[in-house]
């Protein structure tokens, strides 16, 4: 980051709109703000903090210039802004921020909510975009929580050279050198690995390898039983072919024919009947399920009864319609004709008729529901009528076919004891075949139900199956996400402590550096020690500790070397913006700083009285300013102007 | 800069691993400014993306 020019409109003391170019050369990099106790170097130093960051303002009220709001109008609008320009990685950015206010009648400004903070983007191509997140690109270019590490109070430089100060370096260290950043980046992956791998605990029961092992022996045995059933068929074939060519043979012999020829009677009667029986029983299941009435039946027998109870009392008069009883009252006349008089009894019956119907739609509904009942009445009787009658036909059917099997025992019985022993050996033979074949039948239906079982499980687990690899994908994926998460996090934990002892040690020998380079008794501090508890100490040439006894310049000192090594370290190329940094120093150091300071640092601007710099430090800085400005207030208007130059003769 | 420097530090690491720690130090230093940032589905749409190239 490399600050090109600041513009400043009715902020504070600086009424009207201001320009500062920032001296942006390599060799002359340092750009000088002079200025007298109260001219207005912190309100210029303010309004670069707070164009960029918007904080570190007590009372935003006392941004508006007073010379702007005192020159507007009651109820009339004012504003400040600033505008920042800088370059960053090869780009250009603007930033502005703008507060608006209304002038009071007591003359304060009324201070509207929020401030305008726009970022507009020049890319090398020249292209100027407006930047979407201004907050989000700052923290990415020079966060706010390092900020002061750049732009320092040079009043209050020493914190870090405090011996209590153990945390702000720490809190230093972890900020500028992107530790915070490591830290959170590790703490947010491995939350989101911890729920990946809850959400993976949750839908994971490894059941996939069950359901295909289940399926596996599901088909297996289906397979078997088909197989099984197949030698069945074939046997039961193999035995009705026996059995014809049997009962051709009976057919053929002279005292058994007629016997044959009975039997094939009686069989195709037999066959004709089981196949009613078949068509029989289906009808009845059908009649039974379609006949819900005859379930609901004491409830509508219950609703019908009310319906007529109320009826008899004439709270509900049957076919006796609103209307027509208020037209024979409307008549005072009888359908018959014959005329009645007010108050009489057949008034008063109608008038009381009257009083007990329901309203019409009521009324109609009444009787829709009366009629829809008793029409259920009829669909439940033609029911149990046609299911009594199915019955009593499966009774007749069942009996004629008990009959025909009787006549068949009676046929094979007459041949088996006929007294042809080859008529009573086939017919021996028929019957053990008749056994085989029931007994094949009966095996077969087994079979059969076995065979539908498993299929319906197989289609169950088919279902199951593609359920669990859904649930197997998502769990892969799942897993790998976890597992990325993890290793992310856990690369970033075993580099982590790698990186910050590199940085903690590189910053320790970069500030014992610089500090040996400004401090004027360089022979007495040995060296600077920035342990893993971070504190920051200086060691003398006793090799023990000397911070508790290091002067206030001194502190300054070593905390300048400090933030210049970490501004060094951090290879961030920020600028190093200072407000009043020399007023507690000695003129040796002085002397130092402004030797060695351009050098350590990308661009320097510097907020001083004029008592800072003067003597040997302005000959040391002079060779490395490319630009020098003067804040000059008037005392007649209390407003400051930047003026270019450093002409003290104007003040 | 220090970002590369430290991105080079993870060089022994597989690619995906690398891709997401570049992308969630980008995404932490973007809110670096909040004391608790809200960066968790970020964070998951990163290693979804980082996922989704490697398959």
């Amino acid at each position: 980051m490399k600050l090109e020019r600041i513009t400043i409109e009715n902020f504070r003391q600086y009424y009207g709109r201001q320009r500062l170019a920032f001296s942006r050369d390599h060799q002359r990099n340092v750009t000088v703000i002079h200025g007298v106790n109260g001219a207005g170097k912190t309100s210029l130093f303010l309004a670069i903090n707070w164009c960029l960051y918007g904080e570190g303002v007590s009372s935003v009220g006392e941004l508006i210039s007073k010379e702007a709001a005192s020159r507007a109008q009651d109820g009339e609008t004012v504003s400040t802004s600033v505008e920042l320009a800088f370059l960053h990685n090869d780009e250009r950015y603007l930033v502005s921020r703008r507060l608006t206010g209304t002038k009071q009648s007591d003359s304060s400004v009324l201070v509207n909510s929020g401030e305008d903070f726009t970022m507009m983007r020049t890319s090398q191509d020249g292209q100027a975009k407006r930047v979407n997140n201004p907050i989000g690109a700052m923290n990415a270019i020079l966060p706010s929580n390092v900020r002061t590490y750049f732009l320092f109070d040079g009043e209050k430089i020493d914190n870090f050279a405090k011996p209590e100060a153990g945390d702000e370096v720490r809190y230093a260290i972890y900020n500028v050198l992107k530790l915070e950043v490591l830290t959170r980046g590790r703490k947010h992956l491995q939350d989101v690995a911890a729920e990946y791998r809850r959400e993976l605990k949750s839908i994971s029961t490894g059941e996939l390898r069950d359901l295909i092992e289940q399926e596996e022996k599901a088909r297996a045995d289906k397979e078997s039983a088909l197989a099984q059933k197949e030698n069945l068929v074939r046997e039961i074939e193999s035995v009705r072919r026996k059995t014809a060519d049997i009962d051709h043979r009976l057919s053929e012999m002279q005292n058994a024919s007629a016997l044959q020829q009975q039997r094939e009677r009686i069989e195709r009667e037999l066959a004709q009947r089981q196949s009613e029986m078949r068509q029989l029983v289906s009808d009845i299941r059908e009649t039974a399920t379609s006949g819900f009435t005859i379930v609901a039946w004491t409830a509508i027998e219950r609703a019908l009864t009310v319906l007529d109870e109320k009826r008899e009392k004439g709270e509900i008069p049957s076919s006796i319609r609103q209307q027509f009883l208020q037209d024979l009252i409307d008549r005072m006349e009888c359908i018959c004709g014959r005329s009645f008089e007010p108050d009489g009894p057949e008034h008063r019956r109608l008038l009381e008729l009257m009083h007990n119907t329901v309203p019409g739609s009521l009324e109609d509904d009444v009787l829709a529901t009366n009629a829809s009942l008793r029409a259920l009445d009829e669909q439940r009787q033609s029911l149990r009528s046609d299911l009594d009658k199915g019955m009593r036909r499966r009774v007749e059917l069942r009996e004629r076919m008990k009959a025909l099997d009787e006549e068949l025992d009676d046929v094979s019985r007459q041949l088996e004891g006929s007294p042809q022993e080859e008529i009573s050996k086939l017919e021996m033979q028929r019957r053990d075949f008749q056994a085989d074949i029931d007994s094949y039948l009966l095996q077969q239906g087994s079979l059969d139900s076995r065979i539908e079982t498993l299929t319906k499980d197989i289609s169950q687990l088919e279902k199951q199956i593609e359920r669990a690899k859904k649930d197997k994908n998502k769990q892969r994926l799942l897993a790998r996400k976890a597992a990325l998460a993890q290793r992310s996090a856990d690369a970033i934990d075993e580099m982590y402590q790698a990186f910050a002892d590199d940085m903690r040690r590189r910053i320790e020998a970069k500030t014992g550096e610089i500090f040996k380079q400004l401090i004027w008794k360089s022979s007495h501090f040995q060296n600077i020690r920035l342990g893993p508890d971070y504190n920051l100490q200086v060691i003398d040439r006793y090799d023990r500790p000397a911070r508790p006894e290091l002067s206030a310049g001194e502190r300054q000192v070593l905390s300048l070397s400090f933030v210049t090594a970490m501004s060094r370290i951090s290879e961030g190329k920020a600028p190093l913006v200072m407000d009043t940094p020399f007023g507690r120093l000695s003129s040796y150091h002085r002397s130092s700083i402004t030797e060695h300071l351009p050098e350590l640092t990308e661009q320097l601007v510097l907020f001083v009285t004029d008592e800072e710099l003067r003597d040997q430090a302005r000959e040391n800085l002079e060779p490395r300013i490319g630009a020098e400005y003067r804040l000059h207030f008037n005392r007649e208007t209390s407003c400051t102007t930047i003026l270019k130059g450093n002409d003290n003769d104007r003040d | 800069m220090l970002r590369d420097r430290l991105l080079k530090l993870f060089e022994e690491y597989d690619q995906d691993v690398r891709q997401v720690i570049a992308d969630i130090l980008a995404l932490e230093q973007e809110h670096i400014s909040m004391e608790r940032p809200r960066v968790k589905e970020q964070i998951k749409q990163i290693i979804k993306q980082v996922v989704k190239n490697e398959a």
